[in-house]
C-alpha cells in the first residue's frame, strides 16, 4: 500500500531465516507490533472509506430524486405556459362579435368598405344637394317672371276696364242706337273685374308659393353649405388607425407564437435533463460494487489479523502508526468527514462506543479549522 | 375662389385659386356655362392653387363632369395638393372624373 508523498518508514528488525524446515521466519517483535498496528487502522479506516461510500452514494440519490422531481414540476409548468400562450394566439387575430369570433383583418376591411359607403354617400348627396340648390336658383327666377307677368295682367285689365268704361260714356251719348252697345260695356266691365279678382288670387297664391321656394331655397343652401369634407378625411384616420392596429396584432401574435414554441422547447429540454438523471443509478451500482470489493478487503485483514494475534504473545500490542495515520488525516480536508473519521478511529471499541457516542451525528459538528490532538 | 380661363391648342386650362365653397355656387355655374361655350373638348380644372374645397365644392365639381359629358367634353381635374389631393382621394373622385398630377 502507497500514500503520496508520506510512506511510513517500516525499518525491517530482523532477516527471515530462510534455513528454517517448518516454513516459519523469525520475526522481530518491533516489525509484528508495527504490523498489528497498521492493519488495525487499515480495518478501521476501511471502515470509514465504506460508510463514506455509502453515504455519498445515498447523498447523490436523495439529491438526484429531489431534482428530478423539481424538474418535473418545471417542465409542467413549462407545459402549461406554452399551452396558455397558445390559447392566446388562438384568440390574439379575432374579435368577438355577437358571439362570433371575427378574424381583425376581416373585420377592418369590413369597416373601411363602410366608411368608404358612407364618403361616397356623403358625396352623392352633396351632387344632389348643388343641382337641386341650381333648380331653385331657376325656380327663384321663373318665380320673378311670374310675379311680373301677373303684373303686366293687373295693367292689361286697368286698360280694358278703361276702354269698357269709355265704351259705356260713348253708348249713352248715342242713346237708344248704343242700347246694344252699353250691355256689350257693361259685359266686358264685369269680365274685367273677374280677371282682376284671378290676378288677385293668383298673386295670392304665387306669394305663397315664392314663400315656400324661397324658405326651401334658404333651408337646401344650409344643408349644402355645411361642409362634410372633414368627416370625409376621417376615413385617413381611420384607416392609419386599423392599419396599425393589425400590423400591432400580427406582431404580437408572432411573439406570441415565438414565446409558446420557446416554452414547448424548455418543456422538451427539462424532460431530456431528468432522462439524464439516471446516471445516479449506474453511480450507484458501481459505489456498491466497489464497497463490496472493500468488505471481501477488510473481512480478509480481519481475519489474519485474529490469525496473527493468536500466535503472537500478548506482550506484543499493536503499535499505533501516528506518522501514516497523519498522513491519512491530512486526505480527509472535508470537515465533517474528518470528523467522521476522527470518532471512528478513536472511539471504536472503547467505552465510549459502547455508549453509543458512535451513533451520534456529526454532520453537523464544528470542527473545521479547529486542532484535533490525536495522540 | 376666383378663376382664370387659358385656350390652348386642343384644351382650355381653368386655374382655380383660393377656396371652393358653397358660396362659389353662383360663380362656379358662369365657369361651367363658359365651358360649355368654350370650343375645346378637353376642359382642365387646374387645381394646383386651390387651397381648400368643401363637400359642396365636390358636388359642384361633379355637377361639371356631368355638363361637361352633356356636352361630349371631358372633364380633366389637374394638380390637386394638399386638403384638396386628399379630399379627392378619400371620395374617390378618380372612379368618375378623370384626374391628372
Amino acid at each position: 500500500m502507497s500514500f503520496d508523498g508520506a510512506t511510513p518508514h517500516l525499518t525491517p528488525a530482523a532477516t527471515p531465516a530462510a534455513d528454517d524446515p517448518k516454513g516459519t521466519v523469525t520475526v522481530s517483535s518491533d516489525l509484528l507490533s508495527t504490523w498489528m498496528g497498521f492493519a488495525d487502522v487499515q480495518r478501521r479506516t476501511l471502515g470509514v472509506v465504506q460508510t463514506e461510500l455509502a453515504r455519498t452514494s445515498q447523498h447523490v440519490e436523495d439529491a438526484t430524486l429531489d431534482l428530478s422531481a423539481r424538474f418535473r414540476i418545471l417542465a409542467e409548468k413549462a407545459m402549461e405556459q406554452s399551452e396558455r400562450v397558445a390559447q392566446i394566439v388562438a384568440v390574439a387575430g379575432t374579435v368577438r362579435i355577437d358571439d362570433e369570433q371575427v378574424p381583425l383583418d376581416q373585420l377592418v376591411v369590413g369597416m373601411q368598405d363602410m366608411i368608404t359607403d358612407m364618403v361616397s354617400n356623403i358625396v352623392t348627396l352633396s351632387r344632389h344637394a348643388m343641382s337641386m340648390v341650381y333648380l331653385l336658383d331657376d325656380v327663384q327666377k321663373d318665380v320673378v317672371e311670374l310675379e311680373k307677368s301677373i303684373g303686366d295682367i293687373d295693367v292689361i285689365n286697368r286698360q280694358t276696364n278703361f276702354l269698357a268704361l269709355n265704351a259705356t260714356i260713348e253708348a249713352s251719348r248715342a242713346g237708344e242706337a248704343g242700347r246694344t252697345f252699353a250691355v256689350v260695356a257693361q259685359e266686358v266691365r264685369h269680365l274685367s273685374h273677374s280677371t282682376g279678382d284671378l290676378a288677385k288670387r293668383m298673386r295670392s297664391k304665387i306669394t305663397a308659393v315664392v314663400k315656400g321656394v324661397r324658405n326651401g331655397h334658404e333651408i337646401l343652401r344650409q344643408i349644402a353649405n355645411t361642409d362634410m369634407s372633414p368627416q370625409m378625411l376621417a376615413k385617413e384616420r381611420v384607416d392609419k388607425t386599423m392599419d396599425s392596429l393589425v400590423e400591432q396584432t400580427t406582431h404580437f401574435q408572432s411573439v406570441l407564437e415565438t414565446a409558446a414554441s420557446v416554452s414547448a422547447d424548455m418543456s422538451s429540454t427539462i424532460a431530456r435533463v431528468i432522462t439524464g438523471m439516471q446516471f445516479q443509478d449506474l453511480t450507484k451500482q458501481r459505489i456498491e460494487g466497489i464497497n463490496d470489493s472493500l468488505a471481501i478487503m477488510s473481512a480478509g485483514l480481519d481475519e489474519l489479523e485474529g490469525q496473527i494475534r493468536a500466535e503472537v504473545p500478548s506482550s506484543i500490542g499493536a503499535r499505533e502508526p501516528q506518522e501514516w495515520l497523519n498522513s491519512l488525516l491530512n486526505r480527509f480536508t472535508l470537515s465533517e468527514m474528518r470528523g467522521r473519521f476522527v470518532r471512528k478511529l478513536l472511539l471504536e471499541g472503547t467505552a465510549l462506543d459502547e455508549n453509543g457516542v458512535l451513533d451520534v451525528d456529526v454532520s453537523h459538528s464544528d470542527s473545521a479549522g479547529g486542532d484535533i490532538e490525536l495522540f | 375662389m376666383d378663376y382664370g380661363i387659358e385656350q390652348r391648342d386642343q384644351e382650355a386650362a381653368v386655374r382655380l385659386r383660393g377656396r371652393l365653397t358653397f358660396n362659389d355656387h353662383a360663380k362656379l355655374r358662369a365657369l361651367i356655362g363658359e365651358m360649355k361655350q368654350n370650343k375645346a373638348k378637353r376642359q382642365v380644372l387646374d387645381l394646383s392653387s386651390l387651397e381648400f374645397v368643401d363637400s359642396a365644392g365636390i358636388g359642384m365639381l361633379l355637377i361639371a363632369r356631368e355638363e361637361m359629358v352633356a356636352a361630349t367634353k371631358e372633364l380633366v381635374l389637374r394638380g390637386a395638393v394638399g386638403q384638396v389631393k386628399r379630399v379627392l382621394t378619400v371620395a374617390q373622385i378618380g372612379k368618375i372624373v378623370t384626374i391628372e398630377d
